[in-house]
């Protein structure tokens, strides 16, 4: 469009902001509804794959089980259990295993003075706390591996142990007992959402390294091993692999899932991931609709428009408008509808979107508010956003002006 | 030069077509001053349409310049309008919200002039017409002399050679209608071909040559071709 003509359009949209006001509402209403539609869905979905991490992201879990399978001669329902040996055969079996730990629990009195609580004590090694996202408040750590060499006795606290146990306090450097013996808390655990768990969720356990845990207590077998493949797409293909390592030395069938059972995190947030998308499209498509029921408005309003103005289109014509003058007139003066409407539309839900999320909700809530407060405003919404609002622009200006740029001039000029 | 040759115009009303004009024979030299007269419904505004390239012909041939003009598309027609013809209207027609200034402007806009020619082109038409100081206002601030004016500055900012009026002074008082008419007087004295409707004999009193229609055909048409 040649640069000139957008002086004169502009000049003849100022004269009908009034008229326009409403129906620029409309869009405004609609680019609202559909914004925050998708920035809650976003925030619904962000918030369950947060929780849903909180158990680890892309981890396995393997246990031992029970055989339901003959092999080699053997019977069914033999018991598999795990060794600390197999840590080490299945990180030399299988290279792409990166991070690999034992973990074994008990379940023991702890207590600091008169305050006593009984928890799930549990044997780690040091990778055992980024991969399942446990991540110590300022002035604490995670177990090392100078604690796993020296077999110290050293304790790392779930937050709600810790608050039991110390209240307000700082726990770390002070001392509890395990079982009656004396451990120096070195760490605890921050919030994290998490919505998943085996042995109860993560704040109410408390980890030691795994050699303290095999020299003070009697255990020999591991209750579990985590492994973290190099990439997430090698997940399934690592399930099987871990039974054909473990079915060899323990002879049981590489395809029986119940003589090693194991809990494939990735597989189980992909499929949450796949429900909690259709939410959010499914939130989309009725923002969008409602947008929809707005361009409707619009180009209703665009045809009064045109039939209002019948007799300028014909005049203009007369001074020698051609059709894609007056194309170009009724397109833009859609557009600028859209445009008002959606900037206000916009930021009214940016804002709202920002006030929500300064709510003071706390982070371990797993209740409904963490998941319908979180609402979250992303770049890929916005494009979508301006994707949809382009075509409907598009969609509700260009008949009205094709129909006013097709008028007969004769017929135009006498239009009372 | 104009040349219309068996110009016929037929309207479907309802059911029945009713030809408006019967066969046209017309031909206007360049430089001419014509006043189209004939009572209502004798088909000269009609005419004026087809003349004007607002309409075009059932049948027959329209040769403006030795071009057909039957031939030519929309916006063909369209560039026709603005470059060779100034249209002048009995209710002014002029932009209701833009001012005297954005009214010249128009066709100027339309033929894709820059802005430091278009603000040359209309201070010096509306200097022409006596209104630049009137360049801020609208029209309803002005009266309809005043507006007349401003639509004679607007039909004449391409430079058209033909000026094409219906019933110029129809709306306005008689000081005003003269005014308008010396106006037409003096665009003629420079070269332009001033074509009008009008059925007021004063006024076509300034033709040198009076087109008189009845019924679709033209009374007095061959007489100068």
């Amino acid at each position: 469009m040649k640069t000139h003509l957008l002086k004169l359009y502009m000049s003849e949209l100022r004269n009908r902001r009034k008229k326009t006001a409403l129906i620029t509402f409309a869009i405004g209403w609609g680019a609202l509804s559909l914004l925050l539609l998708m920035s809650f869905g976003r925030g619904m979905s962000e918030t369950f794959s947060a929780s849903f991490k909180g158990l680890g992201d892309n981890i396995l879990i393997v246990y031992g089980g029970q055989t339901s399978k003959i092999h080699q001669g053997l019977p069914k329902g033999r018991r598999i259990r795990l060794y600390p040996e197999d840590v080490d055969l299945l990180r030399s079996r299988i290279p792409e295993i990166a991070e690999i730990t034992p973990e074994s629990f008990s379940r023991f009195e702890m207590r600091n003075g008169d305050r006593a609580v009984n928890r799930n004590v549990n044997g780690v090694n040091p990778c055992f706390g980024f991969m399942r996202n446990q991540i110590p408040q300022a002035g604490g750590r995670f177990v090392n591996d100078l604690d796993i060499d020296g077999s110290r006795r050293v304790v790392f606290l779930g937050w709600k142990v810790a608050e039991e146990l110390f209240g307000d306090e700082n726990p770390v450097g002070r001392r509890i007992s395990l079982q009656r013996v004396p451990f120096t808390v070195i760490g605890v655990m921050k919030r994290k959402l998490q919505s998943s768990a085996y042995e109860g969720m993560d704040s109410d356990q408390v980890y030691i390294p795994f050699t303290t845990f095999l020299n003070l207590y009697s255990q020999r077998f591991v209750d579990r091993i985590h492994i973290q493949p190099e990439k997430r797409e090698q997940s399934k293909w690592l399930e099987a692999e871990i039974r054909r390592v473990l079915g060899r030395k323990y002879r049981f069938d590489p395809k029986d899932e119940y003589a090693n059972q194991i809990w494939n995190t990735v597989e189980g947030a992909e499929m949450s991931g796949k429900v909690f998308k259709g939410i959010e499209i499914f939130l989309a498509i009725i923002g969008g609709l409602t947008l929809l029921i707005g361009a409707v408005g619009v180009t209703n309003l665009m045809y009064a428009v045109v039939k209002e103005r019948t007799r300028e289109i014909g005049v203009k014509m007369a001074l020698g408008a051609k059709r894609r003058h007056i194309v170009y007139q009724f397109l833009l003066e859609a557009m600028m509808i859209f445009v008002k409407g959606t900037m206000w539309g916009g930021l009214v839900a940016f804002n709202i979107v920002a006030l929500v999320r300064m709510l003071p909700i706390s982070y371990d809530v797993e209740g409904i508010a963490g998941y319908l407060l979180r609402p979250r405003f992303s770049a890929d919404i916005f494009l979508l956003f301006v994707t949809v609002m382009g075509i409907l622009v598009f969609m509700s200006g260009i008949f009205p002006a094709l129909r006013a740029s097709r008028l007969n001039p004769v017929d135009a000029l006498r239009y009372e | 030069m104009i040349q219309l040759n068996d110009i016929r115009k037929v309207y479907q009303m309802g059911k029945l077509p009713f030809e408006a004009l019967k066969g046209i024979d017309l031909t206007i030299e360049s430089g001419e001053f014509v006043a189209v007269m004939g009572p209502s419904g004798s088909g000269k505004s009609t005419l004026m349409n087809i003349i004007g390239c607002l309409d075009t012909a059932s049948s027959g041939e329209y040769h403006l310049d030795e071009r057909n003009v039957a031939g030519l598309s929309f916006d063909q027609l369209s560039q026709v309008r603005n470059r060779k013809i100034g249209f002048v209207f009995q209710n002014f027609n002029l932009l209701p919200y833009a001012t005297s200034f954005e009214n010249v402007e128009l066709p100027l806009l339309f033929n894709g002039k820059s802005a430091k020619q278009r603000k040359e082109r209309v201070r010096e038409l509306l200097d022409k017409v006596g209104l630049w100081e009137w360049h801020r206002h609208r029209p309803t601030e002005l009266s309809g002399g005043q507006q007349q004016r401003i639509a004679i500055a607007r039909a004449l900012v391409n430079e058209p050679p033909i000026l094409l009026a219906d019933e110029p002074t129809g709306n306005l008082d008689s000081n005003s209608g003269r005014e308008i008419m010396e106006i037409f007087q003096g665009l003629w004295e420079a070269g332009k071909t001033v074509i009008m409707v009008t059925h007021d004999n004063t006024v076509a009193g300034y033709a040198k040559r009076i087109v008189r229609l009845l019924d679709g055909r033209v009374e007095n048409g061959r007489k100068s071709a």
